[in-house]
């Protein structure tokens, strides 16, 4: 079952992330060529090599139907295979393995996943406090017979702040909860970014007391374990095999994935603190035929720190109940014995809405491909990279391996 | 009355169950077919999907599933609920409801803690929220208070709202009119005079003699603009007085229209209604509805949403 990893991530582009109200504001379909042309350059790859698009659909502001095709005209090229994506954070390791079955399905022989995430310029009639109103109710539906219109927003049940909130509170009653274990998920991720020029967080230290004294947005969750918005936007090429040997980088191979959606408000979950990534991780293991241990550095979607915590537990890499002990057990730099979120983890090198789930693949392509730098692996062939959409609720699993 | 917090809309699904609430009972779906428990109120069991759903009345016993205790507000608007208790309640049946707790002290919430319901009145029509509180407390309903009702007053008799006190705030946008001001007749003199002042002496305005046989009003009218800056002749008994800012402003209007024409020599009187009440980083903004009629006419001849930023 599954893939047989004869497709591969072989370039990759994305923007450094940057301060909304600073950034340079960009139409998306713009972005989406900026960032295609970016992409296949890294490739060494043309774009007439293009034949498949996995694009965003939520979100992007130039339509919010035909937007495949709109983006497919505007780059100029004719596609065999065009998909849209809607899975908030998971929908970059959604996209991967989507452009990577297409191929190994035979539809196409190089796929353009992509996500901008600049803001476009406002039209002369825009008023910028609309962006805000929009904003308002953050991922919850306002519109009539939205069940969380009406059951959650009368309460205060907003955000995704509060509902990660009270997943921690319940694995804090199941298992115990250590603050200093969750920031010390921070100030390792930190240290990483000290060695990625573009994470917004570069040059600024963290330590676990800075973590702990910062302020409690929702109890037990400080505000420097929530990660911070910023515009940006990201693009990969994944291609066939045939086409990745003229790729310029060492192409990293999907050789497994797995996807798992299981409600919107987790407060619907089967068992809150058993996340959806448990799925995800054990199909991709599965069909990668590696394990947890073969995996030189895990690239875990990290939202919140809880979201880590319980991604390393259910995605098999620590039992359940025993993440605090093994966080605090291990260096969980780039430089220690289990290399974590080596380019800062989206805590530190900053959220681009969906397209902040492309830190984390394009980290494991850097590493894979050689291309990280100072924070260049030494064993770096094996790759676990995660997505997580809404709260908990979608959540992905990748395993990209050198070849 | 209203309240400035988001409020559920009732489907003709949910209907029953927001319906059992104001009784003062909870009533959730339980499937005919499977025998399911299902909650939020659907069409389909999400456990066999038959589409056949029957509320049923349960008591409401729970245990404590999660919760969170905000330390930032989740809206402005429930800045008055600080820390918001917000909680996820596991019924005896197994369903699980987003709520918040009530009357129980942060120290003594404990996930898997009993919990009962409370029928929370939120508005004087009897519109009610779900809460819960320790199974240990009286629980039942929560009868709606009047936030405006043990506030002082002042010599008028107007009730004191401080500008940070966000329930009284909110009981305020309560949609019900004042009583009419005073009367006060518009007469060709004041016409002609406001003509002369802002220059638009449309005939329409100022020639009697044509308006008897040219206009569709077979006299002349007062300009749209005039009618409006007579509201300082009226007198609008509000109800309220709002105490305790800096710097009040008046931001203008989110509209104004002259529905109805006010021809010359008619009386007016106004009434005012307060419309809505936000609260932002700029401040509490209060938008008060002025209307201007003719007397004995339903149809306003002015509509102003005034909006004034108290800060």
């Amino acid at each position: 079952m599954g893939l047989r990893g004869n497709a591969a991530i072989v370039g990759a582009a994305q923007y450094k992330p940057e301060k909304y109200q600073t950034a340079p504001q960009m139409f998306h379909l713009e972005q989406v060529a900026d960032l295609a042309h970016k992409a296949l350059v890294d490739a060494g790859l043309h774009k007439s090599d293009l034949d498949g698009l996995v694009i965003n659909g939520p979100h992007f502001h130039e339509a919010s139907v035909f937007v495949p095709a709109m983006a497919a005209e505007y780059l100029g090229i004719e596609v065999n295979f065009a998909e849209v994506v809607d899975l908030g954070g998971c929908t970059a390791v959604a996209q991967v393995w989507r452009a990577a079955m297409a191929i190994e399905m035979g539809l196409c022989q190089a796929v353009l996943c992509v996500i901008p995430a600049r803001m476009a310029p406002l039209g002369p009639t825009e008023d910028p406090a609309w962006m805000a109103q929009a904003m308002r109710f953050g991922g919850h539906s306002t519109a009539f017979g939205a069940p969380e219109a009406e059951f959650d927003l009368p309460y205060g049940h907003m955000g995704q702040n509060t509902g990660y909130a009270m997943i921690a509170q319940r694995y804090a009653a199941q298992y115990g909860y250590d603050n200093s274990a969750m920031a010390k998920i921070a100030v390792d991720q930190r240290f990483n970014a000290q060695y990625h020029k573009d994470a917004i967080f570069n040059g600024k230290s963290l330590s676990i007391e800075d973590v702990l004294a910062s302020k409690l947005v929702a109890d037990p969750l400080h505000v420097l374990e929530i990660v911070m918005p910023v515009a940006g936007g990201a693009a990969v090429i994944v291609a066939s095999k045939e086409l990745a040997a003229r790729a310029k980088k060492r192409p990293a191979f999907v050789t497994g994935f797995g996807e798992r959606l299981s409600f919107k408000s987790p407060s619907y979950a089967k068992e809150m603190t058993v996340t959806p990534v448990a799925e995800a991780a054990k199909r991709a293991f599965a069909m990668s035929g590696l394990t947890p241990k073969d995996i030189h550095a895990a690239q875990i979607y990290d939202c919140y720190t809880i979201t880590v915590l319980l991604s390393l537990e259910d995605a098999g890499f620590v039992p359940k109940g025993e993440g605090q002990r093994f966080i605090k057990e291990h260096n969980l730099t780039f430089k220690g014995d289990f290399p974590l979120n080596t380019h800062g983890g989206q805590l530190s090198f900053g959220q681009s809405a969906a397209a902040g789930g492309y830190s984390q693949v394009i980290e494991a392509f850097d590493q894979i491909s050689h291309s990280a730098q100072e924070r260049q692996l030494k064993s770096c062939d094996n790759m676990f990279v995660s997505g997580t959409g809404g709260v908990m609720s979608e959540q992905g699993a990748l395993i990209l391996q050198g070849g | 009355m209203a309240t400035s917090k988001p409020m559920p809309l009732a489907t003709k699904i949910s209907a029953p169950f927001w319906q059992a609430l104001e009784q003062n009972e909870l009533h959730i779906q339980q499937c005919n077919q499977c025998a399911g428990w299902v909650f939020f109120p659907r069409n389909h069991c999400t456990h066999c999907l038959a589409h056949d759903l029957e509320f049923k009345p349960v008591n409401g016993e729970g245990t404590l599933y999660s919760y969170t205790l905000t330390r930032i507000p989740t809206m402005p608007e429930f800045s008055d609920e600080m820390p918001q208790a917000l909680a996820v309640v596991e019924l005896s049946q197994g369903v699980r409801i987003n709520t918040t707790l009530i009357d129980v002290a942060e120290s003594d919430i404990k996930i898997g803690m009993a919990v009962k319901p409370v029928f929370d009145k939120v508005s004087t029509d009897g519109k009610t929220l779900l809460r819960f509180t320790s199974a240990d407390n009286p629980g039942g309903v929560r009868e709606y208070l009047d936030p405006l009702l043990n506030l002082e007053r002042n010599e008028k008799g107007q009730v004191k709202v401080p500008v940070d006190n966000l329930s009284a705030l909110y009981a305020l946008a309560d949609n019900t009119f004042t009583q009419w001001s005073n009367e006060f007749i518009v007469d060709q003199t004041l016409i002609n005079d406001f003509a002369a002042l802002s220059g638009d002496d449309y005939w329409l305005h100022t020639d009697v003699e044509r308006a008897k046989t040219d206009s569709p009003f077979k006299t002349t009218i007062a300009h749209g603009s005039l009618v409006q800056v007579l509201q300082s002749r009226l007198t609008i008994a509000l109800p309220f007085e709002i105490v305790g800012f800096q710097t009040m402003v008046n931001y203008g209007s989110n509209r104004l229209r002259f529905p109805a024409p006010v021809p010359s020599g008619s009386t007016i009187h106004g009434r005012s209604k307060v419309k809505d009440i936000s609260v932002s980083h700029k401040g509490v903004q209060l938008t008060l509805e002025m209307n201007i009629h003719v007397v004995g006419n339903d149809k306003p001849s002015v509509i102003n949403d005034l909006v004034i930023l108290y800060r």
